[in-house]
């Protein structure tokens, strides 16, 4: 279970997280929604350690993220998918996958490329197996961003923002993806725009506003007209997104 | 004969002053690469006291003469602490020192070439710091720094010459004796220009050779 206890993150003068709370346990697929700057990603980046916290407690599985044991256990208990990749140029698609794997789990390099050839067979890029970074397209990339947070076999799956940097017809081939990963029971934390997306795979939404956590409802309650949509921020920010 | 004649046996004094010149060069080469590297790595964790330090002592050792580093430390730190240094040590010194602030320079950019993104998601998979290093940053810092290496060495390479001045028998000092015995400086300091000319050439090849190899295994397309 991933437990944000009154998470409080400043930059400088800015209060980019003000005492967000949130729960998730193993098998849900939450997704948090939120204008740009409205702190998700920071949010996801407090519960993979990336920042600290500049108040109250984020716990993965019982680990405190801000202790050094803690950061360690809870990163072994999650992986993270980035808005922009973030692989490594130098090194193939498989290589990139079997890395982490290899090096902090000490799989045999055999059995490691063994669970990266699986993985990139079922999102359909076994051919690109020994292809770099820059000769693959954003969406085939993003499909290795994913398959190097399988390899891992991640208790929680952290999604930030996947599908941003693609273009439509790649967030379809990678939204089919996560869809497929939600329906085989993965753990998601999803922050992401794509509105209709989250409504089908997720079990929870929650929205924040200005650092503020200010709405966590089951999804069809988000939707509902005497739910989130009560919320004129919340019906403003559909209404726009829907827009555009 | 005249004493005055060029002679076979110059070909070998020659020989003798290149062995020395490279010799030199090499030493204080593997020398200096070591310290900028460690320079360069002690940078970027942001050791702390370590950062000023090691930028204002780089600067002022690219931004002074070498030669005047030279005198400094054959004359200057000797009568300052009272200790012997042969001309070797001090251009030992010296060139490692200089070829090492650098070095360090092109290790720092090679570092900081390596994009923050992608040591978020080394960390986020649980790699550690050393891990960090030697798999992420090193072989694209390292593709990265081969050309302007090069660059930098086919330099050092003629700023070892200086070291005649102290009394170094290196090639350029060699050139100075057989000058002052023929007397024919023309022919003298062509062929000791030759020589340099050649090795620096030699030695840019090598270079080239070596980057494209650390390119072919790391065939990305460009950094």
């Amino acid at each position: 279970m991933i437990v944000a206890e009154n998470v409080e993150k400043r930059f400088g003068e800015t209060l980019v997280l003000k005492r967000v709370n949130l729960r998730v346990e193993p098998g849900e697929v939450v997704t948090i929604l939120g204008a740009s700057g409205s702190g998700k990603s920071t949010l996801i980046r407090c519960i993979n350690g990336l920042e600290t916290l500049s108040g109250g407690k984020i716990t993965v599985d019982g680990h405190d993220v801000s202790t050094k044991t803690g950061l360690v256990a809870a990163r072994r208990a999650s992986a993270t998918v980035f808005q922009l990749f973030n692989l490594y140029p130098h090194m193939t698609a498989l290589q990139n996958i079997t890395l982490a794997p290899i090096e902090v789990l000490k799989l045999p390099k055999a059995e490691a490329e063994a669970r990266a050839r699986a993985l990139l067979d079922r999102v359909g890029l076994s051919a690109q197996a020994d292809a770099y970074p820059q000769q693959l397209s954003g969406g085939q990339r993003q499909r290795v961003g994913i398959c190097r947070a399988l390899a891992m076999q991640p208790r929680y799956l952290l999604l930030d923002e996947v599908t941003s940097a693609l273009d439509p017809e790649m967030t379809g081939d990678v939204l089919r993806i996560l869809a497929a990963l939600a329906a085989d029971g993965t753990t998601m934390v999803f922050v992401t725009h794509e509105i209709e997306f989250a409504r089908h795979i997720s079990n929870r939404i929650v929205f924040l506003e200005q650092g503020e956590l200010i709405v966590d409802l089951p999804t069809a309650q988000f939707f509902a007209e005497d739910g989130g949509l009560a919320v004129p921020r919340i019906r403003q920010f559909l209404s726009k997104m829907k827009k555009d | 004969m005249r004493y005055a004649d060029f002679t076979p046996y110059d070909i070998i004094l020659l020989l003798q002053g290149l062995g020395v010149t490279l010799a030199l060069f090499i030493g204080t080469t593997l020398i200096g690469l070591a310290i900028g590297l460690m320079l360069a790595v002690v940078h970027h964790y942001r050791i702390p006291g370590c950062r000023p330090v090691i930028v204002i002592v780089t600067e002022a050792l690219k931004n002074s003469p070498v030669l005047v580093q030279l005198f400094l430390v054959f004359f200057g730190i000797p009568a300052f602490l009272h200790i012997r240094m042969t001309p070797v040590e001090a251009a030992t010194l010296t060139i490692s020192l200089n070829t090492a602030a650098f070095a360090f320079v092109i290790f720092r950019s090679g570092i900081e070439s390596v994009d923050r993104d992608q040591i978020d998601a080394a960390k986020v998979f649980g790699l550690n710091r050393s891990q960090i290093l030697r798999l992420i940053i090193a072989p694209q810092a390292t593709a990265f720094a081969v050309g302007p290496l090069v660059g930098i060495l086919v330099n050092q390479l003629q700023v070892t010459s200086l070291i005649s001045v102290i009394g170094v028998f290196d090639l350029t000092k060699i050139g100075n004796i057989l000058n002052l015995r023929t007397l024919q400086p023309f022919i003298v300091w062509a062929v000791i220009g030759l020589i340099y000319y050649l090795a620096a050439k030699a030695l840019a090849h090598v270079g080239g050779r070596i980057e494209a190899a650390l390119r072919k295994s790391v065939k990305w397309g460009g950094i």
